[in-house]
């Protein structure tokens, strides 16, 4: 064969290649739908056979300091598996959490141990908007659609969000709300200059940037924004940089370490000793206390109004059914959000499987998306819940709360912290 | 000229990239120097306290970076486990003075509570050290494969995790001391108590361990095994006995630093080692790793880069929200002085000393 021979067949050769690939890329792309049983979905089908259980995952941060966030929401998810007798569409339900540690890798860590087992319906969480940005894309990729507990970033449910977080669906407040509330208390107060502070993570930075934009349309003025790490503990630099702003109030949307951290050293930074300091429910657990100690007393925050009002009216039982299941009151503010999360999941799953004459069971993996994005007026322990078609499903009642003690074993929300405001 | 000429004429491009390179720092850092001090945001006050913030937290880094440096020294090995030696201290203390605290000692008798959680920090991070040296690195002493490299990893691992065991993943309130809490008026500059009293500790204990390398036969043997550690031997030294000494010193020195931490920083928590033992591995490289006073300067100067430097250069640059970008800084400080000198800041002193 000639040089010029053999790089022509090469050319060829690599020339089919390439279109093949492309049209079997095409080809997937397009003939996705699956069908199983008496079931077709866009998407995927998941065969329960008879006999097995059926499973759900969680992901969630389980350790860690922020630990308390998705603990007490995977608790709640357990009372609600237990109010369902802890059986869904015939089949024993089995719960298996990963920890997501409240990181993006930690998500994408997660969402890809719980991706590896095609028998998961859905997963609850995540608890951190970080774990949703790395897991939710990774879940959803196999069809696996997530009812979410505690991540509040705006990003997630926006208008724009990306492919990847179509399976993202949210039992708990947009943190647009979540700012609005915190505008609200800020403008109670009559202050007009204020500064803002995150982490650089998703969910404080977008918090904080949202609280920013509603507090200059109310005509307010942002007089610093600053930033940190989620690791740094030494923030007297950050602070007396702040300082130099001389703000009125310091809204400081971040995790309980850094909060720690934060409240700890204000008080030595002159410009600042006196700055009023507003956090948000990210601290709202006896984990916070355990950090900073006395200095806890007066860090005030925004976090889900737990007005009997507001609130479902099974949460007094649901409270007796959490201190008997795991011997001590609630440890966060998202225990009813987790056991929302895991209701609506399990209606959906009700709505849409299939059971065919083995008492084989199958379920449209897409279905169980839309069925959940759906919801309407369900009664869940967080209020009335339904979903927006970018769901969003949780409801926004916000109270603003105070520590009045930096005893751990003090911490019961409504006591202490206690509601301040409205 | 001649030699500016014979630089020139060998150059190869890598000589000229790391020579534009260092045009281009010197370019960035000094404009963003001097548009920081021309900056109308901060007053005297305000350097002040940044000054002082750095110098708390270098300090402390120093403390540390001293552990890795002796250890390097001697047996030309970084233990890695060091910064979990430092949280084994912290927690100590911590318990030490919760403990002081119940009994109502710490009210009553402030001194001897931090002298107690002095006791308890300075055994447990000698006592890690030393059960570490022999579990640990003795074993591997001779190999010369990445064993003890790999060992003290390991070692560092079992150390927090046992930590998380033990004392939960939360990060834990380390009390307040009223004695010397809130601030104080100095030259018309108010400071925080605690950071003078830290910065004073860290000094004295810095001149105290210069004495003991010094002045004392154990650091005199100390200085010999670590120039040639046969020679040593055939000197009658019995380097086993140095090694186990400097690993302690090295503890102790960790211990002290894990109590001013926690007088501080007011948290410990189990992971806590990991991030302090970095910084301090990467102070003792700034400041020459095997060289004590350079453990001592580097400790320093990367506290106060972070302290100082987001202030200094990045906002002088337009930055925005450069306290962010602290560890940036630092780190981007560490590889630059690691282009401009090799051996770290004081790595050359030592090494003409020897030859």
């Amino acid at each position: 064969m000639t040089p010029r021979l053999r790089t022509a067949v090469l050319r060829a050769l690599a020339v089919t290649t390439l279109a093949a690939s492309s049209l079997a890329l095409l080809g997937a792309t397009i003939a996705r739908a699956e069908t199983a049983g008496p079931v077709t979905d866009e998407v995927g089908v998941l065969k329960v056979p008879k006999g097995q259980p059926i499973l759900i995952g969680g992901l969630m941060v389980l350790t860690g300091p922020d630990g308390a966030l998705g603990l007490d929401a995977s608790r709640g998810a357990q009372i609600a598996f237990d109010d369902h007798k802890n059986m869904l569409v015939g089949h024993a339900i089995k719960y298996a959490a990963e920890d997501g540690g409240c990181s993006v890798e930690g998500g994408q860590t997660g969402a890809t141990r719980l991706a590896a087992n095609k028998q998961i319906v859905g997963v609850i969480g995540p608890a951190c908007s970080s774990e949703a940005r790395g897991g939710a894309p990774i879940l959803w990729n196999v069809g696996m659609t997530m009812a979410d507990t505690s991540a509040t970033a705006p990003a997630l449910t926006a208008a724009d969000r990306p492919a990847g977080l179509q399976g993202f669906v949210r039992f708990i407040y947009n943190d647009l709300n979540a700012a609005a509330a915190a505008v609200k208390y800020a403008q109670s107060l009559k202050v007009t200059k204020v500064a803002t502070l995150h982490d650089g993570s998703l969910y404080a930075q977008q918090i904080a940037e949202a609280f920013a934009t509603q507090w200059k349309a109310a005509g307010g003025t942002i007089v610093a924004a600053e930033a940190i790490s989620p690791s740094d503990t030494d923030m007297r630099p950050v602070l007396t940089r702040i300082g130099t702003s001389h703000p009125e109030m310091l809204f400081a949307p971040i995790f309980t370490s850094a909060s720690a951290y934060l409240t700890r050293q204000k008080p030595e930074v002159a410009d600042m000793a006196k700055v009023r300091l507003l956090g948000t429910d990210a601290v709202l657990s006896p984990a916070f206390l355990e950090a900073a100690g006395d200095a806890a007393k007066g860090y005030q925050l925004t976090g889900i109004d737990n007005d009997p009002k507001f609130m479902g009216a099974g949460y007094p039982q649901f409270l007796t059914k959490y201190k008997a299941k795991f011997g001590e009151a609630p440890i966060a503010g998202y225990h009813a959000n987790g056991y929302d999360a895991a209701t609506a999941l399990m209606l959906a799953v009700e709505k849409v499987a299939k059971t065919d004459a083995q008492g084989d069971t199958y379920i449209g993996r897409k279905a169980v998306r839309d069925a959940l994005m759906a919801t309407k007026d369900l009664d869940g322990l967080s209020g009335k819940l339904t979903c927006d078609k970018y769901g969003d499903c949780g409801s926004s009642h916000f109270a603003v709360f105070e520590y009045v003690s930096g005893d751990p074993s003090s911490y019961n929300v409504g006591v202490n912290p206690k509601k301040m405001y409205p | 000229m001649l030699r500016l000429q014979d630089w020139i004429r060998r150059a190869s491009w890598v000589d000229w990239f790391l020579l534009a390179l260092r045009l281009v720092v010197i370019g960035v850092v000094g404009s963003g120097f001097v548009a920081g001090l021309l900056h109308p945001r901060y007053a005297q006050a305000e350097w002040l306290s940044f000054i002082a913030f750095g110098l708390t937290l270098g300090a402390i880094y120093a403390l540390i970076a001293l552990g890795y440096t002796m250890v390097y020294g001697i047996l030309r090995m970084v233990n890695f486990a060091h910064g979990d030696v430092f949280m084994a201290g912290a927690y100590a203390a911590c318990f030490s003075l919760l403990g002081c605290n119940r009994a109502g000692l710490l009210a009553s008798h402030p001194l001897v509570s931090i002298g107690l959680a002095l006791i308890g920090s300075v055994a447990a991070g000698a006592g890690i050290a030393v059960l570490g040296e022999r579990i640990a690195y003795r074993p591997f002493r001779r190999s010369r494969s990445l064993a003890p490299l790999i060992s003290t990893l390991g070692l560092s691992f079992v150390l927090e995790y046992s930590a998380r065991g033990m004392f939960g993943a939360q990060n834990k309130s380390f009390p307040s001391i009223p004695l010397i809490d809130g601030n104080v008026v100095l030259m018309g500059f108010s400071m925080p108590r605690t950071q003078i009293v830290v910065v004073l500790a860290a000094v004295l204990t810095m001149v105290v361990l210069t004495l003991v390398v010094m002045r004392t036969r154990i650091g005199t043997a100390m200085r010999a095994v670590a120039e040639d550690q046969d020679a040593a031997i055939l000197m009658g030294i019995n380097v086993d006995r140095v090694i186990v000494f400097t690993f302690a010193l090295g503890g102790l020195l960790a211990g002290i630093a894990g109590l001013l931490y926690g007088l501080v920083y007011k948290q410990v928590y189990f992971f806590m080692g990991f991030f302090l033992g970095v910084k301090g591995f990467g102070a003792a490289v700034l400041g020459g790793i095997g060289n004590i006073p350079g453990a001592m300067l580097g400790g320093f100067a990367l506290g106060l880069v972070e302290s100082l430097g987001p202030a200094l250069f990045l906002d002088g640059l337009g930055v925005d929200s450069p306290y962010q970008l602290r560890d940036g800084i630092a780190y981007t400080m560490l590889v630059m002085v690691l282009i401009f000198r090799p051996r770290g800041l004081l790595g050359e002193r030592l090494s003409t000393v020897r030859a």
